[in-house]
């Protein structure tokens, strides 16, 4: 069986792709737990502000998730496009 | 599953160039603005003092943006809050549009997210340079010293890239997610379960993030 270049690079696309997806999450991971945890504690502080908190608390989230989105984008390209 | 990578479009000639138009998007933006339309027709038809529900669903929409708008430009007018609801509705709509069968998001093209975000960036610039004068506009680029600058010019272009691609990353990574889960177990029981998640609660997510932060980039350059 022969492995020809096209082959090659195909192969490298999928693991750039996995490896890419798989590190990428480590990030937003950490963030949007630490973000959900002190918000916790906030909250448990001060059950009255419970509405305002948890609509901060989502902003932060969604902001401190991009970076694992680029990777995502990232990993789509390298798969459907290279 | 081959669909995945592809984009339905309309190519055609007109005077020697090659037009190409994405057929999809085009129709379902047409398809948010139409139920925008009716649904500002219907709820203005006959206005009262005690509101019929679509009215008060008008009211409650346009009254949280107002206070929003109010509370983090501290403007005497309200010149930013027809832009900043508009892209809200428009996003809200278009991210659960893929909920009903046979629609699908205009937000999973690029370039629907990516033309909103550079028309928030020529707003935020454009009365940057109209509020502080576009001496201090430019002063403010060389901030802590001068040759800060190119540093602070390729943050600014940063920012149109980080808000544009992350509604596009989420809308097209959760049809995609959505799509393998079904073509796994023939569609029988989570589909359903993953639309209402991804369409309706990272929809309207995305969506008032995306709004709030042009809304930040307009009031971090006018103060």
């Amino acid at each position: 069986m022969d492995i020809s270049g096209a082959d090659l690079i195909r192969a490298a696309c999928f693991l750039g792709a996995g490896i890419a997806m798989g590190l990428g999450a480590i990030g937003p991971g950490v963030g949007e737990g630490f973000v959900g945890g002190k918000a916790c504690e906030a909250i448990g502080r001060n059950p009255d502000e419970a509405g305002l908190l948890t609509r901060t608390m989502l902003v932060a989230q969604a902001v401190s998730e991009s970076t694992g989105i680029y990777s995502l984008v990232v990993a789509l390209l390298l798969i459907f496009v290279v | 599953m081959e669909e995945i990578g592809s984009v339905p479009q309309w190519v055609f000639n007109i005077a020697g160039h090659q037009m190409v138009l994405n057929k999809e998007t085009l129709i379902m933006t047409w398809i948010v603005m139409a139920f925008w339309v009716l649904f500002a027709l219907l709820a203005t038809k006959t206005t009262k003092l005690v509101p019929n529900p679509l009215q008060s669903a008008a009211e409650l929409l346009v009254g949280t943006w107002d206070d929003l708008v109010k509370d983090s430009l501290d403007l005497s007018d309200r010149r930013y809050f027809p832009f900043i609801c508009t892209i809200f509705l428009l996003f809200w709509i278009s991210d659960m549009l893929g909920v009903i069968p046979f629609l699908s998001e205009p937000t999973k093209d690029i370039n629907t997210t990516l033309s909103l975000g550079v028309m928030g960036f020529i707003v935020a610039h454009y009365s940057g340079i109209k509020f502080k004068g576009f001496k201090r506009y430019l002063k403010d680029y060389c901030e802590p010293i001068f040759f800060m600058m190119p540093l602070n010019i390729i943050g600014e272009l940063a920012k149109v890239i980080s808000i544009s691609f992350r509604l596009f990353g989420n809308m097209m990574g959760g049809s995609i997610i959505i799509l393998v889960v079904s073509y796994l177990i023939y569609s029988l029981v989570l589909p359903p379960v993953l639309y209402a998640f991804f369409g309706l609660f990272i929809g309207t997510i995305q969506a008032f993030v995306f709004t709030m932060l042009t809304l930040v980039y307009i009031s971090v350059q006018i103060k």
